[in-house]
């Protein structure tokens, strides 16, 4: 509890903080809808050329886009701080977080609030109700679209956790945590209809990156809880796992002596 | 309950990290690099009372840093065991914090954006204290460190003196039995030392806080601290009272010589005399006194030069310690 009170608090403090660069904060909200709205536009052109494919329609593609999106901004914008592990970590930012008498992974998470991803978030939650607007959502795929915005967004933190782990293992693992993040991101985005057989295994088991948009998306279409048991234990396999990682990884901490300003 | 802040018993700690073989070709370099090890600790073993004051000193390299980094549970030790008011930092890490505080002198904790009001808030919320607690936390901080007027700023614009007051009183916000400062001077002007000694000295007496830091300024250790740990090439080389650290060079005494109207010619000294620098208008010499007594070092020098006045001392402390170290390094 008092770990969730905190964790609440440094959020708040954390927007305040974010909030206090104004010009900055609108921009960066704005400049990621934008983005994303354009994104979503070149996906809607793409299905009206080229059909649908392995039954994904555009309503799909608005839904796999909300998923994804929402996962992002929640992730990014409270736990932000997961994304700067690498600077912390090469920097020696990372030491006061080792002082820190709270959870090492919700004090590192709560950091820092991405202000970017705010936008993320608005255009996840607009995408979603889009979404439930063109399949004609019954009450039964409403309470699917919550409950498994929830498991994408925790499958989604399990990635980010695995992948930014490795800021330990490297001297600058900057470039390298970014790329292995897209070998993440870029698939969870991509037409849901593109991964049959073996390229469905890899990017399900291997990379979780169809567990956080495209099986949801599937899921709510076919109203099925057959597919979502495994996703859920899949989910829960990710999140331990995750964690073993990340507690595994903070042991190889070495810290240094760069000049480094907190938060 | 023992009457030890922190019991450090043969603690070592090595770092690897691979180096380039000139030797080699660079795609070896690239793949199979050389992997090489530094012993940053090397075994050393200490305690600190509660309450005391120590000066954790040694030249850069030297393995400071990563002995507090271990203290607090930043660093994991590669052998050897660390006792911290009976908690081990590798277990109790979450536990220990509740009762030390940390300083580094490079490293802000603070929340830049936003006044220094919030940080110490922050810092208070972090350590589970009750609203109430932490406004009377506060206001008892404003007033030790004379926050007052720029307690309301945004922690980016405060000068470097101002931000080392704030750090301070964060990381004093829940009362912590130990406060580990590293380099705590570090970049200050003479006031702003001034000031942040004489605080840490009223925590120290008023708090019964165990002081443990590192540092490089002379006057810090001079004016904080009553024990000096020296550490040198990850060893503890000396740990004794700081008084007691000028009597190590005692054999060695210092003689000014000021000139009558100028020294032209610096003639080659007896056997125990040595230069310590030389100009026209003055000459300092550093006296072996095993070789040759003070009182005929005055004889012969006086013979040599033209004098209009004569100081004889001991060396300062920065000489001193300066020695201990350059000492330490011809051993190797």
């Amino acid at each position: 509890m008092k770990e969730i009170k905190f964790a609440l608090y440094a959020i708040k403090k954390n927007i305040q903080s974010s909030a206090e660069l104004r010009t900055s904060f609108v921009m960066n909200i704005i400049g990621m809808s934008i983005n994303n709205i354009v994104f979503i536009v070149i996906w809607g052109f793409f299905i009206k050329s080229v059909g649908i494919i392995n039954g994904w329609t555009v309503a799909d593609i608005v839904g796999l886009q909300g998923f994804v999106a929402l996962c992002f901004g929640i992730v990014f914008s409270a736990g932000a701080g997961i994304r700067k592990l690498a600077d912390y970590v090469a920097s020696g930012a990372f030491d006061r977080f080792m002082l820190s008498p709270k959870n090492l992974l919700v004090r590192i998470a709560t950091s820092s609030f991405g202000a970017s991803a705010v936008g993320d978030i608005v255009f996840g939650v607009v995408c979603l109700v889009i979404y439930a607007v063109l399949i004609q959502a019954s009450i039964y795929q409403i309470l699917l679209i919550i409950s498994l915005v929830i498991i994408s967004v925790i499958v989604f933190l399990s990635a980010a956790l695995v992948v930014y782990s490795a800021s330990f293992y490297f001297t600058d693992a900057d470039a390298v945590t970014k790329s292995l993040f897209e070998l993440f991101l870029t698939p969870s985005l991509f037409h849901g209809g593109a991964f049959q057989g073996v390229m469905r295994f890899i990017f399900t088991f291997v990379i979780p990156s169809l567990l956080v948009g495209t099986l949801p998306v599937e899921i709510v279409r076919d109203a099925s809880l057959e597919k979502l048991l495994p996703v859920c234990v899949l989910t829960v396999l990710w999140f331990i796992f995750s964690i073993k990682i990340f507690n595994r990884a903070v042991k190889k901490y070495e810290s240094s002596n760069f000049m480094t300003f907190g938060n | 309950m023992s009457s030890n802040s922190i019991i450090v018993s043969n603690l070592t700690k090595k770092f690897s990290f691979s180096a380039r073989n000139e030797s080699s070709g660079w795609l070896k370099n690239l793949f199979s690099p050389e992997k090489k090890e530094i012993i940053a600790v090397n075994n050393i073993s200490f305690s600190v009372k509660h309450g005391e004051r120590i000066a954790f000193i040694g030249p850069n390299g030297a393995g400071k840093s990563t002995t507090i980094k271990m203290l607090t549970g930043i660093l994991f030790p590669t052998s050897g065991n660390v006792n911290i008011l009976g908690l081990d930092p590798t277990k109790n890490r979450k536990k220990l914090a509740y009762q030390i505080g940390t300083v580094f002198g490079q490293r802000s904790q603070l929340l830049p954006n936003l006044p220094l009001t919030d940080s110490l808030e922050f810092f208070g919320v972090m350590y589970d204290m009750s609203e109430k607690e932490i406004k009377t936390r506060i206001t008892e901080l404003i007033e030790l460190f004379d926050l007052d007027s720029f307690i309301t700023q945004p922690v980016r614009k405060l000068s470097l003196g101002q931000r080392m007051r704030a750090e301070v009183a964060a990381s004093l916000i829940h009362k912590p039995k130990i406060i580990l400062l590293d380099e705590p001077t570090i970049g200050l002007d003479v006031v702003a030392k001034k000031a942040l000694r004489d605080l840490l000295l009223k925590i120290n007496k008023e708090e019964n806080t165990t002081i443990f830091l590192t540092s490089h300024d002379v006057g810090d250790i001079e004016s904080l601290c009553e024990r000096t740990i020296v550490i040198n090439h990850g060893e503890v080389i000396k740990d004794l009272p700081t008084e007691d650290l000028s009597k190590t060079f005692i054999y060695e005494k210092y003689i000014d010589l000021v000139a009558k109207t100028s020294f032209e010619n610096f003639p080659e000294l007896p056997k125990g005399i040595t230069y310590s620098s030389k100009d026209k208008n003055k000459i300092t010499v550093i006296v072996d006194i095993k070789t040759i007594s003070v009182q005929n070092s005055l004889k012969e020098l006086l013979t040599l030069f033209e004098v209009e006045d004569i100081d004889v001392y001991n060396a300062d402390l920065e000489t001193v310690i300066r020695h201990i170290y350059e000492k330490d390094s011809q051993k190797l």
